[in-house]
């Protein structure tokens, strides 16, 4: 048995041999600490007397308090800086600690010495985490008696100190035992670095290989932003651990054990790897022959994908389109197969002959990617048209893309800062009419694949109205399943069905804020750690409410919600909307901002809700308490409205008159770049061919004609349902009087446009282009 | 004692040791000697436990040696490249190596390193490679293990310093038994150094005996008869290996024992009758013939 004394005097000898690294490591945190700290802290301090000139003695020792504390948690904290610091140290320490095992005659030396492989591997391990960990604590104490003395030290700055040590060194044992990973399989120091990049970054590899791939060939393909990030790296562990501690203020348990289990389970392997490390391996590319295929096929599949994915990106290769390039792809997947296949032979047998060994190898890997290729290209396992079983689907969330303005547009729990509305869904909706779901997917698949969409004679009109929505299906067995789908919106039964899913209250709760809990518990304030501001209005004439009438009007507008479903939303345009601007104070802070200001440190979100015509018991309330405008402007305080008619129309067909004179026939556009693009040379765009008209209006009776039919830019966003739509030819510029309250609030004029089909006639007249 | 018994190892598929079996006796000094790539350094390696048979035993006084302190604290393997941490002195050597082997003799190691000239306190990385494996053997010694396995270690020292270290060897052996096992390419270097010596190749041994034993088995005599029959006698009767006349002189190595050559030289009138004593290399010659081999192409070159 190795008696304490024994260990630890080789603990010391071994420390002999890495005083350097220790010399590193010390330098390093106390330039990332306490040399650090020292800067700022003396950089805020010295702003003291100007802020105490500018806003008082009493309120200049608290924000430069405030700011102080903020810096200490910035330098102590959780932040990009240590995750390099410490995947540095990580990787140094490993590598320098078990380097012996490179060289043969440090393996004679020290496997010939009567000291077991498990204590040698224990001591230097230990030590390996001590020259990170005694450094940092030690920068640590220091960085904390300089903020102590300073006035920058309290209970914020101790927690974020103490959270920041407990993720760093859960993050360090990670990529320490990673790195030692890497070493125990290869023998050599150059063949370890590649070895360590490929831990970090294969998993990404291979997500973007699958997601590229799901993306050429799967029309029914779809994606959470989430799904390139890896899952079993230690730094997006971290990276889920940090940004959960930014927003929660405290450390996720879930996260934390995520990372330990991942340095325990890394740590064991490299652990096994050692024992079963054979000497003789030192100098080596790989320590284990039996590796040297597997990592090769490993490396040169997902590196031969992803170069076909690259190419394909760069030749544009659309599969629904045409097969025009799939020659390229295979060509680059080709050659990457045998330059890899023969790199990374070279690299195992250091030798530039080694390129024409193992060419069985070469053809292993060629099957293989081949395979790969036509499992997507022909998609052999049914992933694009995958629709599960229903009695296998628990729930299904909806999304359709680019519909959420006609629900607020923006979302957020108060756990974080915005979501999407996949994010939001995928959290908060759990639809029911599982049947009426997969009905119109199949349907609206079956009749999407019949459609050639590059047919040269195709009209465009006669496809249908397709629009494009994510469904994420909840398997019984936990799974999740995401799909995209386009649907047709022509089609009667598809709109049947979509005014029963969109209708549903579980649609409404999951993509609707104003319906959610977190916005009630908001504006409810129980914590009193929120502030919200409500207003109703349409974007240009806004309007105070009171905390009392948002809650009632909240309620009301929630009742009117339940009367949405997809076709009354299409068919309307909203009237007005109901916004909340939703403050959170964080922690009481105050800070200073760049400019001066002064501020408490927020984080906010902005909540607009739509108003729609069939609104009616909203309408009334807003209409009893003052709020509702029968129009979207006051004539009152307009002076002027210009009306600026682009006639595109015309435009376009004179600049295909001109380019048809000049030779580029055929070409139907008046956007220069696409005519361009197109083949007309800059010589044939005509840029003097300007068909705008101008008209401008201050007669009473037309502005109030014309007051009627427009409505705020702002207001009328183009929507995932096709509904109502301003008609972007036209654009109506209102003026306000100088002396209007607008002018003092708003500004000097806004932007107004017609719906589609709802222009005067008078106003066509009078802006109608005439040669 | 080191038994070796039927220990095989490969490289890369190729076998660098081969059912190798010799048992090295506790006190004597055993020469293990085999061309480049013959499987000395592997052997040595093994007994060292830097390396792990494929298979076969090393028992180390009945211990088996890989990954075992109890085994391995008798043995201090001095490599053919010994290696010295960077920028250490040879105090700094000493004082890890006192960490390793707790007998080891501290004031007998400053005393070989006056002896043999060498400044404790330079740095080795700036010591000639003799200077080195001068130091190896001095670390070896004073670890007090009782096995000094050393690989080549004697390439390259002068025959000073190869007299100084003879002479510790045998104040070792001497006075607590300690057993080198030297590993030499070279039979001229362990001529005057082995009590028993062990020869491989290609992997396998070819023999292992004890130097006397080979030695009462072979005999060189130089002589001059006073005719030419009672040279033609002689010759007739003994089993010859070589003959070199220079003029009327003989030097004869013949194969047999003392009494038996000498008896027969009785029988003959001789003007000058001397017994040389034979070289390791005479010795091999004679001892590899008898296993088929020719032994001037595999050690001598």
């Amino acid at each position: 048995m190795t008696s304490k004394s024994s260990f630890l005097v080789s603990m010391k000898e071994n420390n002999k041999r890495r005083l350097w690294v220790w010399i590193i490591s010390a330098l390093a945190f106390m330039l990332a600490l306490p040399a650090l700290a020292a800067l700022t802290l003396n950089t805020i301090s010295r702003q003291y007397q100007w802020v105490a000139e500018n806003y008082g003695s009493t309120v200049a020792g608290q924000i430069i308090h405030e700011k102080l504390v903020n810096s200490m948690c910035g330098i102590l904290g959780l932040n990009v800086g240590f995750v390099f610091l410490t995947a540095a140290i990580a990787l140094l320490s490993a590598v320098q600690g078990f380097s012996y095992l490179y060289s043969r005659k440090k393996i004679d030396f020290y496997m010939g010495m009567p000291v077991k492989r498990k204590k040698r591997f224990l001591v230097i391990w230990i030590n390996g985490i001590l020259l990170y960990f005694l450094p940092y604590l030690a920068g640590l104490v220091i960085t904390m008696l300089i903020a102590a003395g300073n006035g920058a030290m309290d209970k914020t700055v101790l927690q974020s100190a103490v959270a920041a040590l407990l993720a760093n060194v859960l993050l360090y044992l990670g990529v320490y035992h990673m790195a030692i990973l890497a070493v125990m399989l290869t023998g050599n120091i150059v063949v370890t670095g590649f070895a360590f990049l490929t831990f970090c970054l294969y998993e990404f590899m291979l997500r973007v290989v699958a997601e590229g791939y799901k993306e050429i060939f799967f029309k029914y393909y779809t994606y959470f932003g989430s799904d390139r990030t890896p899952k079993l790296s230690p730094f997006s562990m971290y990276y889920r651990l940090a940004e959960t501690f930014s927003y929660l203020n405290r450390m996720d348990v879930k996260y934390l054990i995520e990372l330990l289990v991942f340095a325990v389970i890394t740590g064991a392997v490299s652990y096994f790897c050692y024992l079963k490390r054979p000497a003789e391996a030192a100098g080596r590319a790989m320590t284990f022959e039996i590796t040297k295929p597997f990592v090769k096929i490993l490396l040169v599949i997902p590196a031969a994908l992803l170069m076909g994915a690259v190419i394909s990106d760069v030749i544009n290769f659309n599969p629904e389109e045409s097969m025009d390039g799939i020659g390229w792809m295979i060509f680059a997947m080709t050659l990457t197969v045998i330059i890899g296949s023969a790199l990374i032979q070279v690299i195992y047998e250091f030798d530039i002959k080694g390129c024409l060994h193992k060419k069985s190898h070469i053809v292993i890997n060629a099957v293989c990617v081949a395979l790969i290729f036509i499992a997507f290209r022909y998609d052999l396992f049914g992933y694009d048209g995958y629709i599960p079983k229903q009695n296998q689907i628990k729930s299904i969330a909806f999304v359709p893309d680019y519909y959420g303005e006609a629900y607020g547009g923006t979302y957020f729990d108060g756990e974080g800062g915005y979501m999407s509305s996949k994010q939001y869904a995928r959290k908060y909706m759990y639809l029911g009419n599982i049947e009426e779901i997969c009905d119109m997917a199949e349907r609206s698949m079956e009749e999407y694949d019949k459609i050639d969409w590059y047919e040269k004679d195709a009209l465009t009109d006669e496809l249908g109205t397709w629009a494009y929505m994510t469904i994420i299906y909840r398997l019984q067995n936990g799974r999740e399943v995401n799909r995209c789908l386009w649907v047709n919106l022509d089609d009667a039964q598809t709109v049947k069905a979509l005014d029963q899913i969109i209708g549903s209250e579980e649609f409404k709760k999951g993509f609707s804020m104003g319906a959610s809990d977190t916005l009630s518990a908001m504006i409810d304030n129980k914590d009193g750690k929120y502030k919200v501001g409500t207003s109703y209005g349409n974007m240009i004439y806004q309007q105070k409410m009171s905390d009392a009438q948002a809650k009632e009007f909240l309620e009301i507008y929630r009742k009117d919600l339940a009367l949405v479903n997809f076709s009354n939303v299409r068919d309307n345009a909203p009237v007005g909307t109901l916004s909340f601007d939703i403050l959170e104070e964080l922690s009481g802070s105050i800070y200073m901002g760049m400019n001066g200001s002064v501020s408490r440190a927020t984080r906010g979100w902005n909540l607009r809700l739509y108003i729609y015509p069939f609104f009616e018991d909203s309408i009334a309330y807003l209409k009893e308490h003052g709020y509702y405008m029968d129009v979207q402007a006051d004539l009152e305080d307009i002076a002027k409205i210009q009306i600026i008619n682009y006639n595109s129309e015309i435009a376009r067909e004179l600049q295909e008159e001109r380019s048809t004179s000049v030779g580029a026939a055929g070409i139907v556009t008046d956007d220069p770049a696409v005519l361009l693009e197109l083949g007309a040379s800059e010589e044939d765009y005509d840029y003097d061919i300007d068909t705008r008209v101008y008209a401008d209006y201050v007669e009473e009776e037309q502005l109030k004609e014309i007051v009627q039919y427009i409505y705020p830019y702002d207001l009328i966003v183009d929507d995932w349902d096709h509904g109502k739509k301003l008609d972007r030819d036209y654009e109506v510029v209102i003026y306000f009087k100088t002396d209007s309250e607008m002018t003092k609030d708003f500004g000097t004029n806004a932007m107004y446009g017609f719906l589609e089909g709802q222009v005067p006639d008078f106003v066509k007249e009078d802006t109608v282009y005439k040669e | 004692m080191i038994e070796i018994r039927n220990v095989t190892k490969s490289y890369d598929k190729i076998k660098a040791v081969d059912n190798v079996s010799v048992t090295i006796k506790e006190n004597t000094v055993f020469g293990l000697i085999g061309t480049n790539g013959a499987g000395k350094s592997t052997v040595l390696r093994m007994l060292a436990g830097v390396l792990e048979p494929e298979q076969g035993e090393i028992a180390i006084d009945g211990l088996p040696v890989f990954d075992n302190m109890e085994a391995k604290k008798n043995i201090y393997f001095i490599a053919d490249e010994p290696y010295f941490f960077a920028n250490s002195n040879a105090v700094d050597m000493q004082k890890y190596l006192c960490s390793i082997y707790p007998e080891f003799a501290v004031e007998d190691f400053y005393n070989y390193l006056v002896n043999f000239g060498l400044d404790k306190k330079r740095k080795i990385n700036t010591y000639s490679k003799g200077m080195k494996k001068q130091l190896a053997l001095i670390c070896g010694v004073c670890s007090n293990a009782k096995y000094l396995l050393c690989d080549e270690t004697f390439d390259g020292l002068d025959p000073v310093m190869r007299q100084g270290i003879k002479s510790i060897f045998a104040s070792e052996m001497e006075r607590r038994g300690m057993t080198p096992v030297i590993a030499s390419h070279n039979l001229r270097e362990l001529e005057d150094i082995c009590d028993h010596v062990g020869l491989l190749h290609k992997g396998g041994v070819l023999l292992s005996k004890d130097l006397e034993d080979m030695k009462c088995n072979i005999q060189k005599v130089q002589c001059v008869f006073k005719t030419i029959e009672d040279e033609a006698k002689v010759i007739s009767a003994l089993d010859i290996m070589k003959n070199e006349k220079r003029g009327s002189l003989n030097v004869l190595t013949v194969r047999g024992n003392k009494a038996e050559i000498h008896a027969i030289f009785a029988t003959v009138n001789t003007i000058f009758f001397e017994a040389l004593p034979l070289s390791l290399e005479e010795i091999f010659i004679s001892e590899t013939e008898v296993v088929g081999y020719d032994i001037k192409k595999l050690i001598l070159g």
